[in-house]
């Protein structure tokens, strides 16, 4: 019917798109393209287009200039870290939130969500108190412990475990499923959309990581890949672009790569899930 | 329908388990009778157990660090005061009397407000456009990719983006005759060139959190709209916007809170310069802290910001809150 017509919506809606999509990439085309030139043409200002002859020099610089290996190691355990420690903590207090009714869940539930409003990074003076007094300053632990206690993660999970049917729960009960049984095979499974969701974004947050890991460490054994970014900097102050952007890619491709391996699964879950609010 | 469950798992939480295990069943198909009493309580210990560890990390690094910063706040706390002097509200009066301090308050608001909406809109267009194509994928990556570079990596290209000679913004803008703008080192634009590249980063998340609340409309009211012969513009104003309120209520909360954490990339681009153009609440409460190592007032600054956090949030969920969510469930 009105074929025509659309077709020309269709048009202009994809060339906003595409013209849009291009401004996004540009930075992260520029990244990529820098990391392999030759510093100096880099200067004399011909960075746009790619180079002929890509050279992996601004990589092999960075690698002898600065322990990135051992800053990726550390983000990867502390990313690690907070996020198996969050869904052991909080799927049990989801699971009561979402489950087990009692008289005061809705106001206790006011404690985790609070938490939401309060990001670490306004608390940080507080918290590095707390870190001295318990003799944790520049160990990976204290990049972890702070974020556990998620209230983010208690909202998504409740919601989630809300949709499960009563039905399901009154057949496992009759089944003699125990609460644990219950949580690990049926609500988990069920919920997945919301554990894939919340999985990537606590592990992209967290990768992002920057005033707390540099607040809390002082030492490049314990430094995590941003801090060390910063820190490789401030000390190859010199306007060396080409070796900066290696280091740029460097922390940011491992999230990336598992983003497009991931896409599907997760915006299918992040369209499925309880994100809408 | 139960599947196997994992045997590690089950010797991990043997004494959880034997608490855990049959109490609530117990209550709900034998209620009643003698042993109700300790059915309740047996529910009771499993809701305080499945609590417990969460509520003391939060009242570790949340609610103790509330009332730490509250407290420190009316003290005199200093590198030459190693014993704090108790001084009431002197902290606060300091900074309510300060010029500095109104400027980075104002600095936060401009950057809130010229943040928080651009986002927003800019992510409920592109989401109904992709939402409306049949090729959704890579518009879907390039759009939402920046939110998993790190600021401290995306800082490190707007720099080169923004760089006054060599950058490739002020290049292009060359083409039109508008030469060298020293956009992180003239204090007119620091503020706006940090603003623009936070757009950029959260732009993609904004829009698939719209992505998915446009899931939720039913397409007859479209073609209602349409045989009313509504427009593009007018169709969305009228049915998708109300029908998207949850989501931009959530959109709002989660970009308040995200507008007052920016720091990555003020410490790394413009260390809150020139002079305190793009200085805001974190950043200079980082600096009381940790350069200054002026702690009474540092905890000053945190208290203010926790109350505004507060108060802002209350706010909201007070004026659109209730209405909003009860529409959604």
């Amino acid at each position: 019917m009105f074929i025509r017509k659309t077709d020309a919506g269709n048009w202009i809606r994809y060339s906003i798109l595409v013209v849009t999509s291009l401004i996004m990439l540009f930075p992260f085309y520029l990244m990529i393209i820098m990391a392999f030139k030759d510093p100096k043409s880099i200067l004399a200002g011909g960075y746009l287009a790619p180079s002929l002859e890509p050279t992996v020099s601004n990589f092999v610089r960075v690698f002898e200039a600065a322990s990135f290996l051992t800053y990726l190691e550390n983000t990867v355990l502390v990313v690690t870290g907070i996020l198996l420690l969050q869904l052991l903590l909080i799927i049990p207090a989801a699971y009561v939130f979402a489950r087990l009714k009692f008289r005061g869940s809705g106001l206790l539930f006011i404690v985790y969500v609070i938490q939401i409003m309060l990001p670490l990074e306004a608390l940080i003076l507080p918290n590095y108190r707390i870190m001295n007094s318990f003799g944790l300053i520049n160990t990976r632990i204290a990049m972890i412990l702070p974020f556990v206690g998620s209230g983010y993660c208690a909202f998504l999970l409740r919601q989630a475990f809300r949709q499960v049917p009563q039905s399901l729960e009154d057949s496992a009960i009759i089944d003699g499923c125990g609460h644990l049984r219950f949580i690990w095979s049926v609500l988990l499974p069920l919920s997945k959309p919301t554990l894939i969701v919340f999985s990537l974004i606590s592990v992209a947050t967290h990768w992002n990581d920057y005033l707390w890991p540099l607040i809390v460490t002082d030492s490049n054994r314990v430094r995590t890949l941003t801090i060390g970014l910063g820190m490789f900097v401030q000390h190859e102050s010199g306007a060396d672009w080409g070796m900066l952007m290696a280091a740029t890619l460097f922390i940011s491709l491992p999230l990336i790569l598992l983003f497009v391996v991931l896409q599907r699964r997760f915006i299918e879950s992040f369209l499925t899930s309880g994100l809408k609010g | 329908m139960l599947v196997v469950v994992s045997n590690t798992t089950v010797e991990f939480c043997h004494h959880a388990c034997l608490v855990l295990s049959d109490g609530l069943s117990y209550s709900k198909l034998h209620g009643g009778g003698v042993t109700t009493v300790y059915k309740t309580k047996r529910r009771y210990l499993t809701i305080f157990i499945c609590l417990l560890p969460s509520l003391v990390f939060l009242g570790i690094f949340t609610y103790y660090p509330i009332v730490d910063a509250l407290h420190l706040s009316l003290y005199k706390s200093n590198a030459f005061t190693p014993q704090p002097i108790f001084q009431w509200f002197d902290n606060y009066v300091r900074f309510f009397g300060n010029p500095i301090f109104w400027e980075v308050v104002t600095n936060n608001v401009i950057f809130a407000v010229g943040t928080i909406f651009p986002t927003m809109l800019l992510a409920l267009f592109f989401a109904i456009l992709v939402n409306e194509v049949k090729l959704k994928s890579p518009f879907r990556l390039a759009l939402f990719y920046p939110l998993l570079v790190p600021y401290a990596a995306a800082a490190m290209v707007w720099v080169f983006m923004y760089d006054p000679s060599l950058g490739p913004i002020n290049k292009l803008l060359g083409i039109f005759g508008i030469h060298s703008i020293g956009w992180l080192g003239d204090q007119r634009y620091s503020l706006l060139a940090i603003m623009l590249m936070t757009v950029w980063k959260n732009v993609g998340y904004y829009m698939l959190i719209y992505l998915a609340g446009l899931q939720n409309v039913p397409a007859e009211l479209y073609d209602a709209a349409r045989t009313d012969g509504a427009n593009w513009f007018l169709k969305h104003l009228h049915v998708t916007l109300p029908l998207l309120g949850p989501s931009t209520l959530f959109v709002f909360v989660v970009s308040i809170i995200q507008s007052f954490k920016v720091f990555t990339q003020i410490y790394l681009m413009t260390e809150g310069g020139p002079g305190y153009s793009s200085n805001v609440l974190i950043y200079y409460t980082y600096e009381y802290a940790f350069k200054f190592w002026q702690l009474g007032r540092a905890s000053a600054l945190t208290s203010i910001m926790i109350l505004i956090l507060l108060f802002l949030v209350l706010i909201v969920f007070g004026v659109f809150g209730r209405r909003i969510t009860y529409q959604a469930g």
